[in-house]
């Protein structure tokens, strides 16, 4: 911008002098070379005010969101030049020890949302209802030790429970392994890992089905320790995970959190791929074994394979995930295989800053007569939605779903269910 | 051709030949000056990146030079034209997806802590300096000796396929 204005102020002055005398070439030059000096001072003068900012406001460590702008320079107080070298080596050393990390480094966010449903399904009802609270802490507790925790707050008819969704205490060797022991969401396909239970980063207002918090067929969380970190792969982008720990609890949608209910260790592995070439898509597969005890000698082998694609870059967005599980009962050695899918497409709109996304998605799941593990969980249901991007941490979505469940069907409803559902999420 | 004429004629001439002048010396700079260095501390046992590792390296995707040399990411604080292009040529995100990006980044335990944000080239400048494993991002006009400035794609500030411009 100085040199446009720069470039204007010669042409004029050099159109001036022309306009009342012949064009004295050497008298211009001189102008132009003293100009240009002038401009380099005021460009020296700039880096010099950049360079005496307060200490206290020069580096951040904070989380993006509660990064402030940088302030304007007119605001930026300017100390006298005859302090300038006193206190250049003291503010070099204060900028580098505000800089450096502290240890426990603790930050501390939360996500929220706040829900209103209608449905046509006979006995419910319609309403708002407050979605969980969910704090999330980090920690670098060294420079190669971490601690991750979640914790959720859940409305009840008789009032709040909180759980504990993680607690991850990781050794980061390098970028090839890092150790963790706690509580975990299970790494197995995409979802389950990706958005945990912050409502405000997903697209849609809820999981997919199949990884639904408290719902069976995923098990969604896992007790143990895990091993993780990039594989050597060049262009390829690969990742793993390695993890043992208790798998299902007496109660299947829960882990054995306070112990093992079986002598038997579940143990999941997951790779996946996020190419360079193809910066923001991930594919992966993971496979899952546990022994499921569900008393009286009645045990099963639980096998899950799951494949998973994601293109996250937002336009388009596409999600998709399958999951089969098979369960073999020790006792009569009876197989059952209960499979579901999602798909999800979305799509930011370029216009309003692209703050509105407009979704589909489609979801399946089948169980068969011999399933005797879960439930009849069949469903099939399309979500149609939009989402609004309030701000940057605030978002406002709507949905229309088409659900047909098969667990819902009697001789007097045929089991399909239309909704509206709206939410706000946000996080803090 | 009259007077008034002749002086129209001088003043276009003049211009044409200031304008030529201002350019002259600009053109060498242009390339360099609006040209982003990525510069580390000069114990870091890297010297040529590709584009793709470097944005490894920025969405937190490669946390390590060494094992014993963790990285340290230095961003300048919003506004700055080196977040800019950062975010436009490397991340490919608008301000409120880079956000978004490292909230959702540390809400997955990938990472412990996100960028570290600073406030001008200067003080980014004495923090590569000074921290090991430091990794930052400023105008090529504004590099100092003594730090290591990163080829990219095998290219440096200046060359003519430079990425981050």
């Amino acid at each position: 911008m100085h040199r446009g204005l720069f470039a204007i102020a010669v042409v004029l002055l050099a159109g001036y002098s022309a306009w009342g005398q012949n064009p004295p070439l050497a008298n211009q030059a001189e102008q132009v070379r003293s100009l240009l000096e002038r401009v380099e001072r005021l460009e020296k003068r700039v880096a010099e005010l950049e360079a005496k900012q307060p200490a206290t406001t020069m580096v951040t460590d904070t989380m993006p969101g509660a990064a402030p702008s940088q302030k304007p320079e007119a605001e930026q107080a300017v100390p006298q030049p005859t302090l300038e070298n006193s206190m250049k080596g003291h503010m070099d050393q204060n900028t580098v020890g505000q800089a450096e990390t502290h240890y426990p480094a603790l930050q501390i966010r939360g996500f929220a949302d706040v829900d209103f449903s209608a449905t046509d399904q006979p006995g419910t009802t319609s309403g708002f209802n407050l979605g969980q609270l969910d704090l999330h802490l980090a920690s670098a507790l060294s420079q190669k030790i971490s601690y991750f925790g979640e914790m959720t707050f859940n409305a009840h008819p008789t009032g709040y429970t909180v759980e504990v969704e993680r607690s991850i205490v990781r050794y980061d060797y390098n970028d090839f392994f890092k150790l963790s022991f706690g509580r975990y969401h299970t790494p197995i396909g995409y979802w389950n890992t990706a958005f945990h239970h912050g409502a405000w980063l997903q697209t849609t207002i809820d999981r997919p089905e199949m990884v639904k918090v408290g719902g069976e067929f995923t098990p969604i969380h896992f007790v143990g320790f895990l091993a993780e970190g990039n594989i050597p792969s060049g262009g390829a982008g690969l990742a793993y995970s390695l993890g043992v720990g208790n798998g299902r609890g007496d109660i299947i949608t829960r882990p054995g959190d306070a112990g093992d209910n079986n002598n038997n260790r579940a143990w999941v592995a997951n790779i996946f791929s996020r190419p360079a070439r193809l910066y923001g898509l991930q594919f992966g597969a993971s496979v899952y074994r546990d022994k499921i005890s569900m008393g009286g000698g009645n045990d099963f082998r639980e096998w899950i394979a799951s494949a998973h694609v994601a293109w996250t870059r937002g336009d388009p967005e596409l999600l998709a995930e399958f999951e089969n599980v098979n369960h073999k009962s020790i006792l009569t050695n009876t197989v059952s295989n209960s499979n579901a899918f999602y798909v999800q497409v979305g799509y930011r709109l370029p216009g309003l800053e692209k703050t509105l996304k407009p979704y589909y998605r489609f979801e399946y799941i089948h169980t068969p007569k011999s399933e005797v593990v879960f439930g009849d969980l069949g469903l099939v249901e399309s979500i149609v939605g939009l989402r609004y991007d309030i701000s940057s941490y605030a978002a406002f979505k709507a949905e229309y779903r088409h659900a047909n469940r098969q667990v819902l069907s009697t001789p007097t409803f045929n089991g399909v269910v239309n909704g509206l559902f709206l939410q706000t999420s946000f996080t803090f | 051709m009259n007077n008034a004429t002749k002086r129209i004629v001088a003043s276009l001439w003049t211009a044409y030949w200031v304008g030529a002048l201002l350019a002259w010396p600009s053109a060498a700079q242009t390339v360099r000056g609006d040209d982003i260095a990525v510069v580390v501390h000069p114990d870091t046992p890297v010297s040529d990146l590709s584009l793709a590792d470097v944005r490894k390296v920025l969405l937190g995707e490669r946390q390590y030079w060494t094992t014993k040399l963790p990285v340290v990411l230095l961003i300048r604080a919003p506004v700055a034209r080196e977040r800019d292009v950062v975010l436009r040529v490397i991340y490919q995100m608008s301000e409120s997806q880079f956000k978004q990006y490292w909230v959702a980044k540390i809400f997955r335990a990938e990472a412990a802590s996100p960028p570290k944000i600073v406030y001008s080239n200067d003080v980014e400048l004495q923090l590569v300096a000074a921290m090991p494993g430091s990794i930052a991002f400023v105008d090529a006009r504004n590099v100092r000796p003594g730090l290591k400035v990163l080829r990219v794609d095998g290219q440096l500030p200046g060359d003519r396929n430079y990425p981050l411009r």
